[in-house]
């Protein structure tokens, strides 16, 4: 079904208009209004408001603001004794440091972290089913035939769980929103949920 | 796809239902299908005669092996944000300070209309704490006095307990009285504020609110050091170990079957070991750490075929050592059960990774302490 047409209403009723702006941009609206009537009056241009020293009607709330922006009692300069100067600065200074070693340590862990992470998968490339590396097999005098009878091919069968393990397909399916769960300063009222069932 | 299905029948049917469980299947059949499919052709590049699609499994003896274990690093991640040090609260009272030196005064009658009575409460309490900020103490950036802006040796003023009190008086709308003066003029004038609100205040004494104040960073579970809860040491990062039979604590662990991965493993571990209502994710498909031990003498082995993973095969295996890939995983919800725990084990413990130290043998802690975070 077509909508009734407002045609007539938005001829005959002042009331009735279309108004999709919010209320706040009212005045904005208002001063636009009247720069237009004033440049349409004889001219296409623009008049030179200054000279005539009436500017736009501002928004009153725009000069609230600007009104309490405005302080006698700013801005207020840091003024430092000698001393004081001086205190401040190793205050800084060690604040600097601090933060320094902060960052050193996470790195550093991360670092270790990785290493870590890597050497256990230049292990795991190295194995096969058996869990023998080409050295210990060497060691131990397993044929190449006795080990890839246990479960494969020649060859095929080293570094298998490496290789499945380096698939990096859908390892963000399925991360659980607790995930996003961020730090804060105290705990949860009810602690830990461990009435979770699956 | 009868692959497929079976795998996702045993997945549903068993106790190792896991939210990738689907995710899991599709891999199990794809690889199982893609090996199957590539074993056949190499073996009748081989043996024509012998066309089979199975690959021949031949255990008549004794297999050297080592034993190749996978074992899930479950993690509750920290729930706070760590303690501040007196150094970081210290510095951040002197901040707060510095900035009251140097803001923009507070401009009353932008918030408060004149003459009403938020109006009149926020002159109170001005009146009372000199300054717009609740929780730097008695002390204002303006005046004769603005340049004393540290705070003494010894004060409790940056402690969060003294914030968060400052912040719950100032709700509740009780008077500043133990609020520290900068100077001895100041306490003066603060006893004697306090003391005037006190006595208008006497006749509405019941209409006081008691704000909520947030929980103890310290729980229950400290207090009774609950080991077993994972409600404990909320700022550190712990970690799930169990104890075995030989009395060890370890992470849980056990062997990696036929031809499952790592991840598979894992998450079937964490359901054998820690029962089914525990809300874990296993991070990556790849291993965090690696744990390589050799026996003093070989191990004889019976490795029976294990019921619910395809294509595993009893195994007699000779085993020179261990080794151990561990899985990093974290734990979001639920609770450890160990009723129906299939390696024996019957104690578990939350750690943090200090704690850790002390359980676990020097070897083994050599062998995880670089994966463990510091917090």
């Amino acid at each position: 079904m077509k909508a009734p047409s407002t045609a007539l209403l938005r001829t005959f009723s002042p009331l009735w208009s279309a108004q999709t702006l919010p209320w706040t941009a009212r005045g904005c609206l208002l001063a636009r209004q009247i720069q237009v009537q004033q440049a349409n009056s004889f001219s296409t241009s623009q008049p030179q408001l200054a000279r005539k020293r009436q500017g736009p009607k501002k928004d009153p709330k725009i000069t609230q603001i600007r009104y309490h922006l405005q302080h006698p009692l700013t801005p207020r300069p840091l003024r430092f004794s000698r001393n004081r100067a001086l205190r401040h600065w190793t205050i800084h200074r060690a604040w600097q440091l601090y933060q320094y070693n902060l960052r050193r340590d996470r790195e550093l862990e991360l670092e270790r972290q990785y290493n870590s992470m890597r050497y256990a998968c230049e292990q795991l490339r190295l194995i096969d089913n058996n869990g023998l590396t080409f050295e210990e097999r060497e060691r131990l005098g397993v044929s190449h035939e006795e080990a890839s009878a246990s479960g494969g091919t020649k060859g095929k069968e080293e570094g298998r769980l490496y290789r499945i393990a380096m698939q990096k397909k859908g390892i963000w399916e399925g991360v659980p929103i607790e995930y996003a769960r961020i730090q804060t300063e105290t705990p949860a009222r009810d602690g830990w949920n461990s009435s979770w069932t699956r | 796809m009868k692959a497929a299905e079976s795998a996702a029948r045993r997945l549903a049917s068993g106790n190792g239902i896991t939210r990738d469980s689907v995710y899991l299947s599709y891999r199990i059949s794809h690889q199982q299908r893609s090996a199957s499919t590539a074993t056949a052709a190499a073996e009748t590049l081989q043996n024509p005669a012998h066309d089979t699609s199975i690959p021949p499994i031949i255990s008549t003896d004794h297999q050297k092996a080592y034993r190749l274990l996978a074992s899930p690093l479950l993690s509750r991640p920290p729930q706070l944000t760590r303690e501040l040090t007196s150094f970081e609260k210290s510095y951040y009272l002197y901040q707060k300070r510095l900035n009251e030196r140097s803001a923009l005064p507070f401009s009353r009658y932008f918030y408060y209309k004149k003459g009403t009575p938020s109006d009149v409460e926020w002159k109170r309490k001005v009146a009372a704490r000199k300054t717009a900020a609740r929780d730097i103490g008695v002390y204002s950036g303006y005046g004769k006095e603005a340049w004393n802006d540290e705070v003494l040796v010894g004060s409790k003023l940056g402690e969060p307990d003294s914030i968060v009190e400052n912040l719950a008086r100032d709700a509740e709308g009780r008077m500043i009285t133990n609020a520290e003066p900068v100077g001895d003029k100041e306490a003066v004038d603060g006893t004697a504020i306090g003391g005037d609100a006190r006595a208008k205040e006497g006749t509405k004494k019941e209409l006081e609110l008691q704000v909520e104040r947030p929980m103890p960073r310290r729980t229950e579970a400290d207090e009774r050091n609950d080991l077993m809860n994972p409600n404990r040491r909320l700022d550190r990062t712990l970690y799930l170990l169990v104890k075995r039979q030989d009395g060890t604590w370890r992470f849980p662990e056990d062997r990696v079957y036929g031809r499952e991965n790592l991840r598979e493993a894992t998450s079937r571990i964490i359901a054998a070991a820690l029962g089914p209502n525990i809300h874990t994710w296993t991070v990556a498909n790849h291993p965090v750490a690696y744990y390589g031990s050799s026996f003093k003498a070989p191990d004889m082995t019976k490795v029976p075929k294990h019921p619910d993973i395809k294509h595993s095969v009893s195994l007699e295996l000779e085993e020179y050592g261990e080794k151990v890939f561990f899985m990093k995983g974290r734990v979001m919800a639920g609770q450890v059960d160990l009723k129906e725990n299939q390696y024996g084990n019957r104690e578990w413990a939350w750690l943090s990774k200090d704690e850790v130290q002390e359980k676990v043998t020097e070897e083994y802690w050599r062998a995880i302490r670089n994966s463990l975070a510091e917090r």
